[in-house]
């Protein structure tokens, strides 16, 4: 099957900072892939260069187009969120279901009107006349009613309640998600959305830190909490990463050591978050500051 | 739907100005129209602002002078179309110059991105929206505010003395003046198409203020140049890309070619669309636009 994404060498470089270095990709089709990484990571960069927002070096294809000369075409195809504010202020309801319905060859009108019909937007607001919460949900509207291929959300929920960002990602699961369509998201909300993922890319400092499949985590990854006899057995097997909780130790392993690390106390597939918090703190006391808050 | 035309719905959406001001200005010469100062007195006494004023015949003496009623009737109408163009220049001045940059201000160009639109469409949206759609708007509220003054005047005045002189419509002078006000309209936004580009540019590039950044340039240039050489070159180029037009269609030239009719009126337009500094702003309009084009692509403010 062709890849969604698939890039090799993607760089990018702002002055003497290098925002993205190097980062090769391959998404397939029906994939949910978690883009997580502290702030300044380049994830934003990464997508921008993805959605043609900015220009870059290195190969990459989206839906086997170049984003750079061929980014008419693609955006037909794909489609994206970068924020819960960029719905122009001044736009009513209807005028952008008007808009899309007008500039959108895959954009299916009735389908957003159903949707928004079950939440409290009136066609006649104005977007600056609703919540936030609401401007979400009229975007996801909007997007909902487009048959895009791929659909790269940057923080999508940024900003939001927990009500309405737990009904964000359902809807997205419910009505959107399917096997042929591929959703790229990116998020400092790791744990809420670690459960829908089927991928997660770790990038740290313009570099892929993690590629793996989600369901292969709990393969590579042990946690161990040793009972206290055994810490310092635990400690010499050199997990990646310690944290105390409570006055006992979790630790991180990174291969396939189950039945040997069982011995030594509780073992459990860490989280994503857990994953995230450990990877990031591995490199340096600069990414764990950052890993903290994304965490 | 072709996606330019929405793209221009968009633009009369958010910028409601442009069609606000031109009903306004109408709404305004039709209140005047209604309740002005003229008052027509019942003894064949006509006054404008007081109740007394000159008799029926000493108003045919003066308007004599200038011509005949109907081209009395074709100034006044004109005029009303000459207010209306020079509101709907200010009313573009500013919309060119927020055209590009409100929607990165307020970061909606990411939506806007989001959609298969390219550039050169949103771009070519909003050239459109200000050099055509609103003129000729203007044009069109302008003629139908032309009838309905004439409609006003003649109740008004029916029956007064002022009726014997002023007459509130003529069909062929109304279309004259609509014809020629089509002809400055078009010459007018052909020759301003450099200006134009020019606030589009700033517009791009900007990220406030973009008065300041259209302004301050050519006025500094032409201070500068002044306190300096004690030259006025910056001036006087700033001022012919501005009403060069009117300039090159008053040149002496034409000068005694005949009555200020419909088709003398025409043919000095023609001769600014000859003129090789037009078509010089036509080709740095072009390349502006491109320009423009080119920096949206990547333009980022986020």
């Amino acid at each position: 099957m062709t890849a969604v994404i698939e890039a090799r060498g993607l760089s990018k470089s702002f002055g003497n900072t290098h925002a993205v270095r190097g980062v090769d990709l391959n998404i397939e089709p029906g994939r949910i892939v978690g883009l997580i990484g502290p702030n300044g990571a380049g994830k934003t960069t990464v997508i921008k260069a993805i959605l043609g927002l900015t220009a870059f070096d290195g190969e990459l294809k989206v839906l086997g187009l170049d984003p750079r000369t061929q980014r008419n075409e693609l955006m037909k195809e794909v489609c994206f969120i970068a924020d819960v504010a960029v719905l122009p202020r001044w736009l009513k309801v209807s005028q952008a279901l008007d808009v899309v319905a007008g500039v959108h060859p895959r954009f299916d009108r009735k389908r957003a009107e159903e949707f928004l019909a079950k939440t409290d937007i009136k066609m006649d607001r104005r977007v600056r006349q609703l919540s936030k919460g609401m401007v979400t949900q009229l975007h996801l509207a909007l997007i909902l009613a487009i048959d895009a291929k791929l659909l790269v959300l940057d923080e999508p929920t940024l900003g939001l309640d927990l009500l309405f960002r737990r009904s964000f990602y359902d809807n997205l699961l419910n009505d959107y998600f399917s096997k042929e369509r591929t959703i790229l998201v990116t998020t400092h909300q790791v744990e809420e959305i670690e459960n829908i993922l089927t991928d997660v890319l770790f990038i740290q400092r313009g570099k892929i830190v993690l590629d793996a499949p989600v369901e292969t985590l709990g393969e590579r990854f042990v946690q161990v909490v040793p009972s206290a006899a055994n810490v310092e057995q635990a400690r010499a097997l050199k997990p990646f990463h310690e944290r105390e909780v409570f006055g006992r130790f979790a630790m991180l392993f990174d291969g396939k050591r189950e039945a040997e690390l069982a011995a030594l106390g509780e073992t459990r597939a860490p989280s994503v978050a857990d994953l995230f918090v450990a990877l990031m703190s591995r490199d340096d006391g600069k990414a764990v500051a950052g890993a903290k808050e994304a965490a | 739907m072709n996606t330019l035309l929405v793209l221009v719905r968009r633009e009369v959406w958010e910028n409601r100005s442009l069609w606000i001001a031109p009903l306004a200005i109408a709404g305004f010469i039709l209140v005047m129209a209604l309740f002005g100062a003229i008052h027509a007195g019942d003894q064949g006494v006509f006054s404008i602002g007081s109740s007394e004023g000159p008799k029926e015949e000493e108003l045919r003496e003066v308007l004599g002078n200038v011509g005949k009623q109907e081209g009395i009737y074709g100034m006044a109408m004109a005029s009303f179309t000459m207010f209306h163009m020079m509101v709907l220049s200010i009313v573009i001045f500013f919309y060119l110059l927020d055209s590009l940059m409100t929607e990165r201000k307020d970061r909606s160009i990411l939506f806007w991105k989001s959609l298969p639109i390219s550039d050169v469409q949103v771009v070519s949206s909003k050239a459109l929206t200000a050099l055509v759609v609103a003129p000729l708007f203007v044009l069109l509220v302008s003629a139908a505010t032309q009838l309905l003054f004439g409609l006003i005047w003649w109740v008004r005045m029916h029956g007064s003395p002022i009726a014997n002189v002023l007459i509130p419509f003529d069909a062929g002078t109304w279309l004259q003046v609509q014809a020629g006000s089509l002809v400055m309209a078009f010459v007018s936004v052909v020759w301003l198409l450099p200006v134009a580009g020019y606030l589009m540019l700033v517009s791009v590039w900007v990220r406030r203020n973009a008065f300041l950044w259209a302004v301050l340039p050519p006025v500094a240039a032409m201070a500068g140049e002044y306190l300096l050489l004690r030259t006025h070159y910056a001036a006087s180029f700033v001022g012919r890309r501005l009403v060069g037009d009117f300039q090159i269609m008053d040149s002496p030239e034409f000068s005694g070619a005949g009555d200020d009719g419909l088709a003398e009126f025409v043919s000095r337009a023609g001769s600014v669309l000859v003129h090789w500094e037009t078509w010089a702003g036509i080709a740095a309009a072009v390349a502006m636009f491109v320009a423009v084009v080119r920096i949206r692509r990547y333009r980022d403010d986020s």
